[in-house]
């Protein structure tokens, strides 16, 4: 299995049914790998924000939503996080792409890299960096059973690495 | 023009226990407390532009519900690429209600930092086929029957009277109530 399968197959292991997206290129693969799942919807949205409602309005309906996105729409992502996930005690399982980081090499990316984690950290969202030599299944089912037990966000950052 | 809360008694009175309630932040939410609504209610006091993907993510999560979305015309100008979203996913159980006053009502009157929009046609233009301008509360009922009835999501549009001197009562309940008391 490539590491986006592994992602996806703890997606479906999780329990995920609706997965909202806003694209780059490495989401995009994993979105791709989403596509072919039979257990989960795959949503393509506008924006970042959207994606964070709709996995919201999922768990509130009964199923479970996920947001993947790239680190630039998780800064997006600020008002909606403390308005409505934080405000309502939601549970929101984020899966970003670590765009700017050493792995990363693409150099316009690196302003971004450099204040993801510390903006996570700011913003007191829990989050922990992919391992791709472990098992990546298992990391995002544990990401998102923590977001149902803390009924909040929580955040896998991945890299393009992580998908092959 | 008619003021709001003609259209919200109208609109809330042809909700039944099958239907969801969504609202966006401002006077519908804080009103929404103190009336008798059949459906769950979820009601936003923060997160402008929330509401319609919220509901989205409702009435792709629960197909046997009709979800009705309420969202302010500030609200939508913030992220009007909403439109789009709800098109290309196409669920036929969602309506969203649009509040056209053309201010940022419960943030002090303020004006919108526009021209006056075309909704309908913007709605249009994002690929929602199922458009409908409602001017009398009295309309609303054979809009909403129209609307559950389209093949795709609908939007209404609903032209309303700014009243600056509108008593709206402040909000009444906190999150965890709301969360606490919606279920599905």
């Amino acid at each position: 299995m490539t590491g986006a399968e592994r992602i996806v197959a703890g997606l479906e292991a999780a329990g995920v049914t609706l997965a909202a997206s806003v694209p780059d290129t490495w989401i995009g693969r994993l979105m791709a790998a989403v596509r072919a799942s039979g257990k989960i919807r795959a949503l393509d949205v506008a924006r970042e924000e959207e994606a964070v409602a709709v996995a919201c309005g999922a768990n509130l309906a009964g199923g479970r939503g996920a947001v993947l996105i790239q680190n630039a729409g998780l800064l997006n992502c600020g008002g909606i996080l403390a308005g409505l996930v934080e405000l309502y005690a939601l549970p929101c399982f984020f899966i970003v792409s670590l765009r700017g980081d050493y792995r990363d090499p693409v150099y316009y990316h690196a302003p971004k890299g450099r204040v993801t984690e510390a903006t996570l950290q700011a913003w007191r969202l829990p989050y922990a960096i992919a391992n791709r030599a472990g098992d990546l299944g298992a990391q995002v089912r544990r990401g998102v059973d923590f977001t149902a037990e803390s009924r909040g966000p929580f955040v896998l950052l991945i890299s393009g690495e992580d998908l092959a | 023009m008619t003021g709001r809360k003609p259209f919200l008694d109208a609109l809330v009175g042809l909700l039944t226990p099958a239907d969801v309630l969504v609202s966006c932040l401002g006077a519908n939410a804080r009103w929404l407390p103190h009336m008798t609504v059949a459906a769950p209610v979820f009601a936003l006091c923060d997160s402008m532009s929330a509401a319609i993907p919220l509901a989205l993510g409702i009435a792709l999560t629960r197909p046997d519900r009709h979800v009705v979305a309420l969202e302010g015309d500030g609200s939508l100008l913030m992220s009007p690429n909403v439109l789009a979203t709800v098109a290309a996913a196409g669920p036929p159980n969602l309506t969203m209600v649009l509040w056209v006053n053309g201010h940022y009502e419960s943030s002090g009157g303020q004006a919108l930092p526009a021209a006056p929009m075309d909704w309908p046609a913007l709605a249009r233009a994002a690929g929602l086929r199922h458009v409908e301008t409602v001017t009398e509360p009295a309309g609303l009922a054979a809009a909403l029957v129209a609307a559950r009835g389209a093949p795709g999501p609908a939007l209404l549009v609903l032209p309303i009277a700014f009243d600056p001197a509108e008593s709206i009562p402040p909000y009444s309940e906190r999150p965890g109530e709301i969360r606490a008391r919606f279920h599905l």
